[in-house]
């Protein structure tokens, strides 16, 4: 026989095989536009959660220019509530911390920059006494959000304490300073998005460094962040950590943490399921091998999460729960723990999508 | 013709791997091993590079072939997580071009080298086809049929990989390839068109999977099934071309005659073991219970390529003996997001992190320290089930040859 008839016999014998097997019940239709996946991930997520953050900062620093120029009591309230509002609107922002938001040279992720927690009061006290800062320096823990918060929000305070403490030049110059360093920042990152866009949804691979991959990536880094550093830590749940401790928490002088929290929690749980259904990850699971499996597996843990969140008082004191009957929140962490592996694991490997640059096992 | 390999993995192999992560895998009986400063480990790397530069021009010969083993093999044994089949085969090829003598005047070489070199090739291909006859790759198409989709915005043959039995296809015909194809390669008859398809797989896989230079080593190493003639032949046409000539020396282009050389005692003892070990380790698997692909005992160093889906998470808890206080790791502490990955479904990784837990929390502060893993992994495509027991505390466990009693058996 020759070396043709040998491959030609080999090559019918498996068409053969294959053919055989078409009608398989299980043999689903793999076809998914990622693409579409992408686009509608940009125009009905992504870039709608940027601009929102965007309008929320800009109205922070209106009202904080109006609130420093005369400090009162009365105009207190709106800027605390400017900050609340788009404290919250970032919440829905935060894990597109790829492309224009991710790192470039010394610049952190936007997530880095602008919602570090705990913010260190060590520095912040320092500059509030020195009367100097540098904005663009290492020292992510003493600006964004938290900073901002740090000087607008005291719970030991009155208002008329707090408001007062802005006849001091510092607090006012500080206070616009890192409210324009903040709308800068998202505002630069929703402006990239206008030409990263294109690029965003041409990018449709699965490969590492797809917009796939970036944007799972750090999907699930947010969501890992959300049970770790939202409940974990301040839990005291860290391995070495002999106490709970109120301290870590984020949004802890607002007393908004827990707020924040089921805004990151819904919000990641939206983007998941995606409004268009079909242009989703969910929606991506459900065309893939054992995909209705984790769809089903992921929704259940999804449901006692929700019910969780919501059986709780949005303006729970985290701190004072904490520190005197934290079991309602353990619980929390315990059942995002369990959620991990339908994110993290399950669905990358469903997906075939690659998480790193380094060629896996098996070569 | 044995040094190809080299040629074309010295291009490729200067990535840069050593980022700052806080804890290392190491091999089971090389622990020893530690990585050294970044410096250190470039001034490796640039070694490395001259060293295979030096063989594949044949200078300095023995110095470089010793350095370029030893610079290799300690790059790969630096991190488990790292581990890879076709590493494994260029340093073992590596190891084997220290001890090729020198070509003689006539530019020759004693067979053995050669035959050496192709039962190599034979045992990696070989056992990689053997290892695709099992239920999940033939019956199933998995993993294929989670892979390919993945791939369907690759140009022309895209839209065909989201096809069921285009998975099919490329499970059986890979197996019968891998089988295969070293006899085929063998056989004078056959070779052209072996090696056409040798090209094809490889380019293919090469496109689909991030797999490295591991195409070009194969394509490049295949080569030495082909004749003298050929070679002197490919030799004189590439010498023609400028810039790639200077690439390609001439290298021992013939056979010497077994009478004009002898093989000493040793060096035939040692050929024979280690034709033993190649032929027989692969198989030690057989020696544990259970599934290999769920307990991957004995998995590594057998040419088991691409073979299964699987992936993990991986929970650690940390519990003070004194104080009943129990923790939760979040391991990208310590781990990058590889590491983790790789981690999170082996169980002779997940033991030694879990040592290195216990070591560092009770210099920490916790008081002997329990350290228990919640590890869920997914198959090919299955729902996720606990690979280990959860209660059992790590600690108390050893790595080493006997079967893990603490791995769970897989659930159908």
């Amino acid at each position: 026989m020759t070396n043709r008839k040998i491959l030609f016999a080999l090559l019918a014998i498996t068409f053969g095989i294959a053919a055989c097997k078409k009608d398989e019940p299980d043999d689903q239709n793999n076809s998914f536009d990622r693409a579409a996946m992408l686009a509608e991930y940009r125009d009905v997520f992504i870039k709608p959660a940027f601009n929102s953050a965007l309008q929320k900062a800009e109205a922070l620093e209106l009202a904080a220019s109006t609130f420093t120029t005369n400090p009162s009591t009365e105009q207190l309230a709106p800027v605390q509530n400017a900050w609340i509002d788009a404290a919250i609107a970032w919440q829905s922002a935060c894990w597109y911390n790829f492309g224009p938001a991710g790192e470039a040279g010394i610049k952190k992720s936007i997530q880095e920059e602008i919602a570090t927690f705990p913010v260190s009061l060590t520095k912040l006290n320092t500059i509030l006494t020195s009367g100097t800062w540098n904005i663009n320096d290492f020292n992510r823990d003493a600006r964004g959000f938290y900073a901002i918060e740090y000087l607008l929000f005291d719970a030991t305070l009155t208002s008329e304490q707090i408001s007062e403490r802005f006849q001091n030049e510092v607090y006012r110059n500080f206070l616009n300073a890192l409210c324009l360093d903040l709308k800068t920042r998202i505002l630069d990152v929703k402006n990239a998005w206008n030409s990263y866009g294109s690029e965003f949804t041409s990018n449709a691979g699965t490969d590492a460094g797809s917009s796939v991959s970036m944007m799972y990536n750090e999907f699930v880094k947010s969501y890992e962040g959300l049970k770790n550093f939202k409940f974990g830590l301040p839990l005291g749940l860290r391995p070495g950590q002999t106490a709970v401790d109120p301290t870590l928490l984020e949004a802890r002088f607002s007393k908004i943490s827990f707020r924040l929290a089921r805004a990151n929690f819904n919000a990641m749980v939206n983007f998941y399921r995606g409004v268009d259904q079909n242009k989703s990850f969910k929606g991506y699971l459900k065309t893939v091998t054992g995909g209705e499996a984790l769809v089903t597996a992921t929704e259940a843990q999804l449901s006692i999460l929700t019910t969780q969140f919501n059986n709780i008082d949005e303006n729970l004191d985290m701190e004072t729960r904490i520190l005197n009957d934290p079991q309602v929140l353990i619980d929390i962490h315990t059942e995002l723990q369990k959620n991990t592996k339908n994110f993290k694991s399950d669905m990358s490997s469903l997906l075939g999508i690659a998480i790193t640059y380094a060629s896996g096992d098996g070569d | 013709m044995a040094f190809s390999a080299v040629r074309f993995v010295y291009l490729g192999w200067i990535e840069d791997h050593y980022t700052e992560p806080v804890f290392h895998f190491t091999y089971f009986g090389f622990s020893w091993v530690k990585p050294i400063s970044a410096a250190g480990l470039y001034l490796v790397h640039l070694l490395m590079l001259l060293a295979a530069i030096g063989v594949a021009l044949g200078r300095l010969y023995r110095l470089s072939a010793i350095v370029l083993f030893l610079t290799f093999t300690y790059t790969e044994l630096i991190d488990l997580t790292y581990y890879l089949n076709h590493y494994y085969f260029v340093s073992l090829i590596c190891l084997w071009l220290i001890f090729i003598p020198e070509p003689d005047s006539k530019n020759t070489l004693p067979a053995w080298c050669k035959w050496l070199i192709m039962f190599q090739l034979g045992v990696v291909y070989t056992f990689a086809g053997l290892a695709k006859i099992n239920y999940d790759w033939l019956i199933e198409a998995l993993p294929l049929r989670i892979w390919l989709p993945a791939h369907d915005d690759l140009p022309i043959i895209g839209k065909l990989l989201t096809l069921p039995e285009t998975a099919y296809v490329f499970s059986w015909f890979g197996m019968i390839y891998d089988c295969n194809i070293a006899f085929f390669l063998l056989y004078n008859r056959t070779r052209p068109f072996a090696y056409f398809t040798v090209i094809i797989f490889h380019v293919l896989t090469g496109l689909l999977f991030q797999i490295g230079v591991f195409p070009l080593v194969m394509i490049g190493a295949t080569l030495i099934f082909f004749s003298e003639n050929w070679h002197q032949r490919f030799q004189q046409i590439i010498s023609h071309i400028p810039l790639l000539g200077g690439l390609f020396v001439v290298f021992p282009s013939g056979e010497r005659e077994p009478t004009q050389y002898r093989m000493s005692f040793i060096l035939r003892t040692f050929l024979t073991i280690y034709v033993i070990f190649q032929v027989a380790f692969p198989w030690r698997y057989l020696l544990y219970p259970g599934n290999l692909f769920w307990t991957e005992e004995g998995y590594r160093f057998s040419w088991r390529v691409m073979l299964v889906e699987k992936a993990g998470d991986a929970t650690f808890y940390v519990k003070d003996s004194k104080t009943g206080r129990e923790g939760i790791v979040y391991n990208r502490e310590f781990l990058n997001i590889h590491q983790e990955k790789q981690m999170a479904y082996q169980p002779d990784m997940i033991l030694q992190f879990a040592h290195f837990l216990g070591k560092h929390y009770s210099r920490n502060g916790v008081s002997n320290p329990e350290v228990r893993a919640e590890v869920y992994v997914t198959k090919n495509a299955r729902p996720t089930q606990l690979l280990i027991d959860p209660k059992v505390d790590l600690m108390k466990v050893q790595d080493g040859w006997a079967p893990k009693s603490w791995i769970l058996p897989e659930k159908e």
